[in-house]
């Protein structure tokens, strides 16, 4: 109950704002808009997250999610916005994952990263601008998600994950997502995921190409690619040379999204006991099915 | 003697020009010499024409599965007819 009032009370209050918008389809559809949104969050005293739930569980579309609901449906949207993905890194790759989900309306984003922009990272990471060089990267990316979706919950560690936080950084995750750019961490990361039974979704680039694999607790990884002794596990690849461009970067974190947004709804097939090889060079997208 | 297939996938692919070879081996350790022998110098050539200085052979850089299975991880050396060798390189960056 919000301010005294009962759910019932709170769904029709939602209702009676809901108008009608003609869907691109030509379907009529319920909506209600973020001013709305904001309004009833008021005068209700509820998150405007909340009032989007409710809206939705009444076939009510908040405005700004008219584009998922075909994708997704209501129900994968409901599902989203109670979700919570951690994004290991926000840098080439987390970054676009960050304003992706964000856009799609995760609820609850946990972002993790000791960074700040620099110059270097200007090519490929969204979030970095001229003006914001030498700012942590977590402060820049929750102002960014708070800009885009102020529904969205968003909580910041601004520290460098490692095999002693791991499990305690991700332990509220749904799923987790590669933002990292050295294979040792993303190696602590798949260790802790397996330790608190959440999905990970690797991913990697290099020049035109990536890597990506969906990894569940009991699923073949990237342990089974690489030693897990650092001793033997190279930190950095071929990328230190040919390069990490901005469109790679966002090809694979769009992959990455993609992934993630299916694990959450149930919708789709995910990359599991495989790994996909994109090559953007000659456009070729090969999967190779891995086994212990 | 089996007769294997070789898979090169991504920047390998690129450099090498070809997506697939057949290679005849008892054993995953004559799979890999015949491997660096015919392929090696030119994947090397071609990364260091990319400004990329790679020591050793195909296998100390590169990702190799038989079959899905990471060499290291593999119960068996040897080869049979029909297995496939996939050779990638490693994508670290982010």
């Amino acid at each position: 109950m919000k301010n005294n009032k009962t759910d019932k009370e709170i769904s029709r209050h939602i209702a009676q704002s809901a108008e009608v918008c003609i869907a691109p389809d030509g379907k009529e559809v319920l909506v209600i808009s973020l001013k709305t949104e904001a309004s009833i969050a008021n005068s209700l005293g509820m998150s405007a997250k909340e009032v989007e739930i409710t809206a939705l569980q009444q076939g009510i579309v908040p405005r700004r999610y008219l584009r998922n609901i075909g994708t997704i449906g209501l129900d994968g949207q409901i599902k989203l916005l109670q979700s919570t993905v951690a994004v290991v890194g926000a840098g080439g790759l987390g970054s676009a994952v960050i304003e992706l989900l964000a856009r799609h309306g995760t609820g609850h984003l946990i972002i993790i990263d000791d960074d700040r922009f620099a110059e270097q990272n200007l090519n490929r990471q969204i979030m970095s601008t001229e003006q914001n060089l030498g700012k942590y990267k977590v402060t820049i990316a929750a102002r960014r998600v708070a800009r885009i979706n102020s529904a969205i919950k968003v909580t910041a560690f601004r520290q460098r994950l490692t095999r002693e936080n791991a499990r305690n950084l991700l332990s509220d995750a749904d799923v987790v997502a590669d933002g990292l750019d050295n294979l040792p961490s993303r190696l602590v990361v798949e260790q802790a995921c397996r330790e608190l039974g959440i999905p990970y979704v690797y991913a990697s680039i290099a020049g035109f190409s990536g890597q990506l694999m969906t990894i569940f607790p009991q699923d073949v990884g990237l342990s089974s690619l690489y030693d897990s002794s650092s001793d033997t596990t190279p930190e950095q690849g071929i990328e230190t040379t040919i390069g990490n461009p901005p469109a790679t970067a966002a090809m694979i974190a769009a992959l990455e999204v993609q992934e993630i947004i299916k694990i959450i709804t149930g919708v789709g097939i995910s990359v599991r006991n495989q790994i996909l090889l994109v090559d953007a060079k000659e456009f070729v997208i090969d999967r190779i099915e891995l086994s212990r | 003697m089996a007769l294997i297939l070789v898979r090169f996938y991504s920047l390998w692919r690129s450099y090498l020009g070809i997506d697939s070879a057949t290679l005849q081996a008892d054993n995953i350790d004559e799979a890999l010499i015949q491997l660096d022998e015919k392929f090696g110098s030119q994947l090397r050539e071609k990364l260091a024409d990319a400004g990329i200085r790679l020591d050793g052979k195909i296998q100390d850089y590169s990702l190799i599965l038989l079959n899905g299975i990471a060499l290291r991880n593999l119960k068996s050396n040897a080869l049979k007819e029909g297995d496939v060798l996939h050779v990638f390189p490693p994508a670290v960056g982010g």
